[in-house]
């Protein structure tokens, strides 16, 4: 009886995902096929231009840019049930290929940096709630609305400035140096700066969130006579506030995802770091359809999973949050 | 903790002061409020600001660092960033504005008729803003601007505007869900009262405190997005000068060791940004000045 009911909720979600995912792949489609520039340059480069019309309409049938819209969509729709995503104009390779190699670089930076705000958040936020309103508080509060304000790009900008260009202790831009892709220090050596940028543009806005959700937690009544009966502050802050403000942060910092994974895409553009985020913006610039495609459904899916997961989280953890209830997601508000 | 004990619990009252003007005072951004007043006046009044024509390409004076002549220096191209600052706050602050208009235009309708309508329109809107969430915004920017061709002032405005009104749909949705049923909502339809008429009269004065705090950290969205955009290549050009342009061109900054093409564009970004933090902040501040019990 419950197997069964798990069984149906969990399959609504799969529909729902794969409902979401259609429409996400047809929006895409359509709207990047309806730009203009010309998926042709990206494949041929500068040769494109010299082309003659007829060489350049013979190029556009090979690639199966001539037909209808809905006639590529389905075609495109059919090898991808298959498996088979295209190539990509530009690197003339699969595009699976092309992102694999890649993925694992933007996992690496966003992964990290994801972590260390996680953990960092929690430390800042209960730090601020335990001096609320002292000096320190104050001051922490003042710091983080500053960093929380400054655009991700500048920030980079102005560590490139200082810690590459001016003291030169750490790379400006790339993963790894030439010939020393498997070396670990390297690699750090050049993480260091964008998982800066990275993690300094969004601790804040969830360390002040914890530290709201813990002020409001330390004046419920049930603190009062924790404290009466003499626990000390330590006590009742870890093991009765801590706990009642997690579920909501586990929730929150799962919807989050995305918010990070967009502001990685911004460093890696900057960087110049080979990740995902480089690709997309590449794609996306010059036409490479097919791997934009399946970028766009890769980072989409993401956020849709983070978002179920979500709510699975919050309603594992506090059962009054029903399946279907609505609005049910954790909302990130705004800073 | 003076001799062994502690009270726990008591309320020390007399710690506020309950004199008037200081109260008053405290609390509210005056600072922010006064710097961005300035910003912006200046912005408005670039042509008394300086004498210096901003797009003029003075190629001689070319990645001067700041000096008496220029004060905060030229850039590669020869122009001085002095009055490309006040010139180009104007069109960041534009952008800003309207598209935030613009934003919380789309925000109002959609929200307002999600959360009117039945379970059915509701469940499928609300289903679409996921799926418009769930795309990367700068995915969906790079998308639209494509859809535009060349960006102007207008088209980034508009692609801003129709990017960022998803949040706050939501939050508008389940506001007007919570006052929908209530007397006076029904008493106006009942009287005959259209949409716009229920919309503009019942439920804009009931959620518009909750909104506006949205609304201010919009306008910092936008202009966040707008300079992000210009920086990258894919906003304004570089002829059309604004504060993400003037970025534009930091790469041939960095090369050169001109920090005061990086830093002094940016100072003033993030800047506004903060004051327009700090005003954001000071209208959501749900005042709780109860005592801790910890």
């Amino acid at each position: 009886m419950k197997i069964n009911r798990y069984m149906k909720i969990i399959g609504r979600k799969i529909l729902l995902l794969a409902g979401s995912v259609f429409i996400l792949s047809l929006l895409v489609f359509y709207i990047s096929r309806l730009s203009p520039g010309d998926p042709l340059v990206s494949y041929y480069g500068d040769r494109a231009e010299k082309m003659s019309p007829q060489e350049q309409e013979w190029a556009r049938d090979r690639l199966g840019l001539n037909d209808p819209i809905h006639v590529q969509y389905i075609r495109w729709l059919q090898n991808a049930f298959r498996g088979d995503f295209g190539i990509s104009y530009k690197y003339k390779m699969d595009v699976t290929a092309v992102i694999g190699g890649r993925i694992l670089n933007t996992l690496l930076l966003g992964g990290i940096g994801f972590l260390l705000i996680f953990v960092l958040a929690l430390l800042l936020g209960i730090l601020c709630a335990w001096h609320e309103d002292k000096i320190l508080d104050r001051v922490i509060c003042k710091i983080g609305t500053v960093t929380s304000c400054i655009p991700e790009f500048w920030l980079s900008l102005v560590l490139i400035l200082i810690f590459a260009v001016s003291l030169r202790w750490f790379p400006s831009s790339g993963a790894y140096a030439v010939g020393k892709e498997n070396n670990p220090a390297d690699r750090v050596r050049h993480l260091v700066l964008p998982l800066t940028v990275v993690v300094m543009s969004h601790l804040w806005y969830y360390a002040y969130m914890i530290r709201n959700k813990l002020l409001v937690e330390v004046r419920a009544d049930y603190v009062l006579l924790a404290r009466m009966k003499g626990l000390r502050k330590s006590q009742v802050m870890f093991r009765h506030c801590l706990p009642n403000i997690l579920p909501g942060y586990f929730s929150i910092m799962a919807v989050s995802v995305p918010h990070v994974l967009g502001g990685t895409y911004i460093v890696e553009t900057v960087f110049s770091y080979p990740g995902i985020g480089t690709l997309t913006y590449e794609s996306a610039r010059y036409q490479d359809y097919n791997l934009l495609m399946l970028l766009s459904l890769i980072t989409g899916i993401t956020v849709i999973v983070c978002n179920m997961l979500a709510q699975a989280v919050s309603e594992r953890i506090d059962p009054r949050i029903r399946v279907d209830d609505e609005g049910a997601y954790g909302e990130v508000e705004e800073l | 903790m003076r001799d062994g004990f502690e009270i726990v619990g008591i309320r020390r009252t007399e710690q506020y002061p309950a004199s008037g003007s200081q109260s008053r005072r405290q609390g509210k951004p005056l600072v922010s409020a006064l710097l961005l007043c300035f910003i912006a006046a200046g912005c408005l009044a670039c042509k008394w600001m300086t004498a210096k024509d901003p797009s003029y390409l003075n190629l001689q004076y070319h990645s001067m660092p700041p000096n008496r002549e220029f004060i905060f220096g030229t850039d590669t191209m020869g122009r001085d960033i002095f009055s490309m600052i006040w010139y180009g706050g104007r069109i960041s602050l534009f952008i800003g504005l309207v598209s935030t208009l613009l934003t919380t235009f789309l925000a109002v309708i959609v929200g307002a008729i999600s959360g009117c309508a039945s379970g059915k329109v509701d469940a499928v809107i609300m289903r679409g803003v996921d799926i418009l969430l769930s795309v990367p915004e700068l995915l969906l920017v790079l998308l639209l601007q494509a859809v535009f061709g060349r960006p102007n002032v207008f088209s980034i405005t508009l692609v801003i505007g129709i990017t960022g009104w998803m949040r706050m749909s939501r939050v508008i949705r389940t506001e007007v869900r919570q006052i929908r049923n209530s007397e006076y909502v029904t008493a106006a339809r009942c009287m005959g009262g259209g949409f716009f008429h229920v919309l503009w009269h019942h439920l804009v004065p009931n959620f518009i405190s909750s909104v506006m705090f949205m609304v201010v950290m919009s306008i910092r969205s936008a202009i966040v997005a707008e300079s992000t955009l210009s920086f990258m290549g894919i906003g304004l050009p570089v002829e059309v000068i604004s504060w993400g342009s003037m970025l534009s061109l930091a790469e041939q900054a960095l090369s050169g060791r001109a920090w005061w093409m990086i830093l002094i564009p940016g100072l003033f970004l993030v800047v506004t940004l903060v004051c327009l933090t700090n005003l954001g902040n000071h209208l959501q501040r749900h005042v709780n000045r109860r005592h801790s019990n910890l």
